[in-house]
């Protein structure tokens, strides 16, 4: 996550102009980023120049990662059981 | 054997959908799911966990009960609840209450599961409700690295970005 792009600081202007939204929805968006702390933001004159810190983002991704992987293992787990199930009624009904 | 990957999604800040088809009608679906020896077959526990009690009578009213012991607690986890609407094989709605072995609740809601079959293949679709979004985290949290608090902290202020 540490290319160049990644040390680049824009301003919340410049981030804002080449989207369809107004300037303090911009800066909105910003303060969520900033509290989930994906990007610093530093005052300079009239400037709020920002910059990415991904490295949280790994976190969110092998967390739900984990998430998934937990329920994938239950229902793993009830594929074997109804696979067997399925037999087990399949056997009955041959013995009927 | 997957008829169809697993799907999960947070449509509101206190709900959590989880999709996932299976090769078995859904009678049998029904039945692994709300069948207490079934129920263990399935409901795995973090490593080093075991399943010392498991009730659950899938009738308005009827009680849900799941206890695990660890190696440090016993009981290290208790999760309790009621049904509360019952179509069979169709749709089931409980209440559940998630209790740690020291006292503290760490999760309250209300679970759906609503079951469609189509060609011999059932679809399940497991709506957790949260009180609050807080207890979604718990919830998630629980029987998983809980060192990972500062994690869901973050996740959850870029899930609550305005679309």
């Amino acid at each position: 996550m540490r290319s160049a792009s990644v040390n680049l600081a824009f301003d919340t202007r410049e981030l804002a102009s080449p989207l369809r939204m107004t300037f303090p929805a911009a800066t909105k968006h910003v303060r969520v980023l900033e509290r989930a702390t994906l990007v610093r933001r530093r005052v300079v004159g009239r400037e709020h120049l920002c910059r990415l810190s991904a490295a949280p983002l790994r976190d969110a991704m092998l967390w739900t990662e984990q998430f998934r992987q937990n329920w994938e293992a239950r229902f793993e787990a009830l594929d074997a059981l109804l696979e067997e199930m399925k037999s087990e009624e399949q056997t009955r009904s041959r013995r009927r | 054997m997957n008829a169809k990957g697993l799907q999960i999604s947070t449509p509101t800040d206190s709900t959590i959908v989880l999709t996932r088809a299976f090769n078995a009608p859904r009678r049998l679906v029904w039945e692994a799911m709300f069948t207490p020896d079934k129920m263990r077959r399935w409901m795995m526990p973090p490593p080093g966990w075991t399943m010392t009690v498991c009730e659950c009578e899938a009738r308005v009213g009827g009680a849900l009960r799941v206890v695990w012991k660890s190696e440090d607690a016993d009981p290290a986890m208790t999760l309790h609840g009621e049904f509360t609407e019952v179509v069979t094989h169709e749709r089931i709605v409980h209440t559940e209450t998630m209790v740690l072995g020291s006292g503290e609740t760490i999760g309250r809601l209300v679970e759906t599961h609503a079951f469609t079959e189509e060609g011999g293949v059932t679809t399940m679709r497991i709506t957790q409700a949260y009180g609050l979004k807080e207890e979604r985290d718990g919830a998630i949290a629980s029987g998983m690295d809980q060192g990972m608090e500062a994690c869901y902290q973050r996740f959850d202020a870029v899930l609550a970005q305005p679309a």
